[in-house]
């Protein structure tokens, strides 16, 4: 134990003192941290010994130590307690010793942004950093800009100016990192140092090069052409810092992504010019930028790739780990060109760094071809118990993307898979398993049944709720369609025996969808249902008893939309329209198609992450978020010529009417309901030297069609986006949904100053003509996920059927022709029906909705491709025979 | 010469004198903070400008309500008038009434009238100094 024998030696004197030595080593027989269990009040009271005189620099420093410790390990001290401790320790400005007065300085940075009135110490940081004693400069510089504020910067700026230009290292980076910190406040002050940076990068250290660097960047941030100046100087001007060189890399890079340049642009010539540098570290970030750039082709990055390559071989293991890094994130982009590593890659499988190995094989996999995937798996699995979760994650991800490219190798892989869910691991490698696994059942039908049977038996001993509830869910949504449901059956049961209640609630809607799905199992799943109405918990009993009675009907329709088809309101809006009822009592009951629907993603397949990139980070996507359309619901009720109008049905995306770099940038926004339409004018004023003011968009109607009102937006200042609405109500015939309006911007101009914004008195009228707006079919339906496509079509039944034959001859493909039905008809497409498998000529879609109004609306187009185009037998079924019409001439 | 921004710490060795000064800024921001410094020391030296007549009775309320302080009872104070140099400077017997301080009795309170441009006076303030320095009592 050092520790005590330091005190020890030091102590000299062993009278009164050695008992608390002793004391000390009583407390701390079993070694450790010394710093363990300090208490905040105890700790602040000893800060009062830094008003006694003498002070003893030793004892001092020790509980100012103590301090530093408990406010680093997150301890709050509340403001009158920190202003206490923190004046207390400005009487340690007394001693000159450099121990204490350093950790002066940090005490003074950590207590900066608790304690009050901390610009007392200015003068004295002041004289410190202007003093001799050269390694109290730097820190003196760092604390006193940690306790400045805008109104005290003025004084200090002519010592920071000198500062940054001074000739010791240490204090002209300590001025510029500052200054760089201080920038984030106030940018104005520290735009007046340029100078003295421009002064400092022509520094010999390469430190100072770099931070100097750093800050003339930052002062000129967001001036493009001036960032664009500064690299051309200083690509050419050989800096010495490799640091510096480095940033550079960075800046110039970010600059041909901001500018959507490819390969031919001056920025690229400089950055491919440092993969000849002589630091490996520029090198290596020059290749790290090339590889990273978006519009790059084969020919652009094969330099850099070869440059990794070479890393790979290294004897240094950071260079050869940053490498194989790289390669593994640029494999997904550009396979082709990590191919050409192979070899190298190979070596690095056996290398004694777990890390290193793993991204090899994992890039490996990436990059390799089928035949080479059960090599490297069974090489992988030969240390998978020697690395850690982050990197176990990312050979699933590997895995998950190799699911994707070989479907034929789901049984090699599979397998794996259930063999890593079996071993030990933490939440988050579990859940990227089963995602994998779920992700792979969803697109190769031959995987499904060996997948669910290795999520049956995970299950079996799954300590994460949220995992077994997913895979539940799972299991009823996919199990009921296999060729033997009724195996599972028993996997599901046996949580509802063994679980707490979120997994037996689970296990309950599981079974019940097995019963309104499978005819001969309905009888068996009753008497499972029944037997968990005896439940201990509310929500298990109730589903159970909920179940119990739908499935006794024994009606299709019935069982469809209550136990097959879960909820379709938006939550948040069922949560708002739940209060708003409660708030004003009423004798009608709740009505349901009061609440906005719930709004599909128009996306499905989410873009999946880059593997390998930071995986565990990811936002939870569970919880329940306003979506876009509840957001604009909010706001169109603070409007109150629009308060009136009831539910918003559905919000279109925005549609510019505008170009983007005219003088008004507009952008519009439908918004349907019942029987009207309110279009959102978002208007940006571009000239700076005019006041826009009453401002409205005046629309042609089309036939049918009726403007009824015009909320104009009172005033548009120079960059500030207002809002202005027309109201369209709806034609009267229910058929008539559809129509072109032109647009006109009106308003009222008045000249203004460009420096003060000062507008003149008098204006003028003028307009401007915008884009026309079209309301499509589109904009009357909501998309809605129909899980169970074949049970909603016998529930809306074949009372309002329409069917027609068209020929697409303008289409040369499917999945063309898919894309543009789903457009035009703006339903969802279900079952995952819009993806066509590989080399099929027939095809059929389902699509699922609502229509405004309320009314269900379904559609089934068989497509077949032939030599003429496409071919497409159209059906819809809907509860109202006029949206069947519309929706069966959307597409003609 | 700039104003002092918070406080600076001096220690000025002569012979067997040792002075640990606290030197604390005027400015109002940090008049609320003099106390903290005044806790304890030996003795509290208020400079004033005599020049300045109109910033006198500021100066007057500012010294009368920190000497009000019970933390700092019965610390010996001296009243320094600086600029005397400078025309229609008021001196010792102007300054005590001005600043009115016949009305502290709780302690021993000097007043002296200086130049510190033409280092007048300095000597008797030195000496008042040591005299209630920890050795000098």
């Amino acid at each position: 134990m050092p520790f005590i024998t330091l005190s020890l030696l030091h102590c000299g004197k062993l009278t009164e003192r050695h008992t608390h030595v002793y004391g000390f080593l009583f407390k701390f027989s079993g070694g450790g941290n010394p710093f363990n269990n300090l208490e905040k009040s105890s700790v602040l009271q000893e800060a009062r010994t830094f008003n006694e005189t003498p002070i003893n620099p030793r004892k001092c420093g020790h509980i100012l130590t103590k301090v530093l410790y408990i406010i680093n390990q997150g301890e709050s001290i509340g403001t009158t307690e920190a202003t206490e401790a923190f004046f207390a320790m400005t009487k340690l400005f007394q001693s000159k010793d450099p121990i204490l007065r350093r950790l002066v300085y940090l005490g003074i940075k950590e207590m900066s942004k608790i304690a009050q009135d901390v610009i007392i110490v200015t003068s004295s940081l002041m004289k410190d950093m202007t003093g001799k004693e050269d390694q109290f400069r730097g820190p003196a510089i760092r604390a006193l800009c940690s306790v400045t504020d805008h109104s005290m910067l003025q004084s200090i700026e002519r010592y920071m100016k000198q500062a940054i230009v001074d000739k010791a290292p240490g204090v002209s980076s300590a001025a510029l990192v500052s200054a760089l910190h201080l920038g984030k406040g106030s940018q104005e002050v520290i735009k007046r140092w340029v100078n003295e940076a421009q002064e400092a990068v022509n520094s010999d250290n390469v430190m100072v090069q770099f931070h100097a660097l750093g800050l003339l960047y930052y002062i000129r941030k967001t001036d493009k052409l001036a960032v664009n100046k500064l690299v051309s100087k200083f690509s050419k001007h050989t800096l010495k810092s490799p640091y510096a060189y480095c940033l550079l890399i960075r800046i110039a890079s970010k600059l041909i992504e901001e500018e959507d340049a490819g390969s031919d642009s001056p920025m690229f010539d400089f950055i491919e010019s440092c993969l000849r540098h002589k630091s490996e570290m520029v090198i290596y970030e020059a290749a790290h930028a090339i590889v990273q750039l978006k519009n790059t082709t084969a020919k652009d990055l094969a330099p850099a790739v070869s440059v990794l390559q070479l890393f790979c071989s290294s004897p240094k293991p950071t260079l050869r780990f940053a490498a194989v890094r790289t390669l593994n994130k640029v494999a997904i982009k550009h396979p082709a060109a990590v191919t050409a590593c192979n070899l190298d890659l190979e070596n690095l499988i056996t290398d004694v760094n777990r890390s290193i190995a793993t991204l090899a094989i994992t890039t490996l996999l990436k990059t390799g071809n089928e035949s080479s995937v059960d090599r490297l798996m069974k090489q992988i699995s030969s240390f998978m118990s020697e690395i850690s979760d982050e990197f176990k994650i990312v050979v699933v991800q590997a895995i998950r993307s190799l699911c994707a490219k070989f479907p034929r190798k789901h049984n090699v892989l599979m397998t794996f898979l259930a063999q890593m869910l079996r071993d030990e691991g933490g939440f988050d490698y579990k859940k990227e398993i089963v995602d994998c696994i779920i992700v792979t059942i969803e697109e190769n039908p031959e995987a499904k049944e060996a997948g669910l049977a290795h999520l049956c038996e995970f299950i079996e001993d799954c300590e994460h709720t949220v995992l077994a509830t997913k895979i539940l869910h799972l299991l009823g949504k996919e199990g009921p369609r296999t060729p033997t449901p009724s195996k599972y059956i028993r996997f599901i049961y046996n949580r509802v025996i063994l679980e707490n209640a979120a997994v037996r609630a689970a296990a309950v809607s599981a079974i019940a969808k097995f019963g309104a799905h499978c005819e001969d199992l309905l009888e068996s799943c009753i008497v499972l249902l029944e037997r968990c109405q005896l439940d201990t918990d509310d929500e298990v009993r109730d589903r159970a008893t909920f179940f119990v009675n739908v499935l006794k009907q024994q009606q299709k329709a019935l069982s469809s939309a209550f136990i097959l088809n879960g909820l379709q309101m938006s939550v948040v809006g069922l949560e708002r329209a739940l209060h708003q009822y409660t708030l004003e009592p009423s004798e009608t009951e709740f009505d349901m198609k009061s609440v906005p629907l719930a709004t599909q993603p128009l996306v499905e397949q989410k873009v999946r992450d880059v593997p390998g990139e930071t995986p565990s980070t990811r936002p939870a996507q569970d919880k329940v978020a306003a979506s876009r359309q509840d957001v604009y619901q909010e706001q169109l009720a603070q409007v109150p010529e629009l308060a009136n109008l009831g539910t918003l049905f559905k919000s279109s995306q925005p549609i510019e009417v505008t170009e983007s770099e005219t003088e008004y940038y507009i952008q519009c926004v439908k918004h349907t309901f019942s029987n009207y339409v309110v279009f959102q004018f978002d208007c940006t004023n571009t000239l700076n030297d005019q006041l826009l003011e009453k401002v409205t968009v005046e629309m042609e109607p089309a036939e049918g069609f009726e403007v009824t009102k015009y909320i104009a937006c009172p005033s548009l200042p120079y960059n500030k986006p207002g809002t202005t609405y027309t109201l369209v109500r709806l034609p009267a015939e229910p058929t008539q949904v559809t129509g072109t309006f032109a647009c006109t911007l009106k308003f009222l101009v008045k000249d203004c100053d460009p420096q003060t914004g000062e507008p003149d008195d008098e204006g003028y009228d003028d307009e401007y003509v915008l884009e026309d707006v079209e309301v499509t079919v589109a904009d009357h339906v909501q998309r809605v996920m129909k899980p169970n496509f074949a049970a909603s079509w016998e529930e809306v039944g074949p009372e309002n059927e329409l069917e027609d034959t068209y020929s697409l001859s303008t289409m040369t493909t499917i999945e063309e022709a898919i894309k543009n039905i789903v457009q035009y008809i703006g339903l969802q497409p279900c079952e995952r029906s819009d993806k066509v498998p590989e080399g099929k000529s027939s095809h059929t879609l389902y699509l699922g909705g609502v229509f405004r109004g309320g009314h269900d609306a379904l559609v089934r187009a068989k497509l077949a491709l032939d030599s003429s185009g496409v071919t497409m037998q159209l059906t819809v079924r809907s509860t109202d025979p006029n949206v069947s019409e519309v929706l069966a001439t959307a597409v003609a | 010469m700039i104003p002092t921004v918070g406080f600076n710490m001096r220690k000025i060795s002569k012979g067997n004198v040792t002075i640990k000064l606290w030197d604390i800024g005027g400015q109002p921001r940090f008049r609320s903070m003099w106390e903290r410094y005044c806790r304890g020391v030996n003795a509290i030296v208020y400079m004033v400008d005599a020049a300045d007549q109109d910033k006198l009775e500021a100066s007057r309320n500012e010294l009368h309500s920190l000497l009000d302080k019970p933390q700092l009872q019965g610390i010996p104070v001296l009243v320094l008038g600086n600029k005397r140099d400078l025309q229609g400077a008021l001196d010792e017997k102007e300054l005590i009434e001005r600043m009115n301080l016949s009305a502290i009795q709780d302690r021993e309170i000097c007043c002296y009238s200086i130049s510190c441009k033409e280092k007048e006076n300095i000597d008797i303030t030195l000496q008042w100094l040591i005299q209630h320095s920890k050795s000098g009592r």
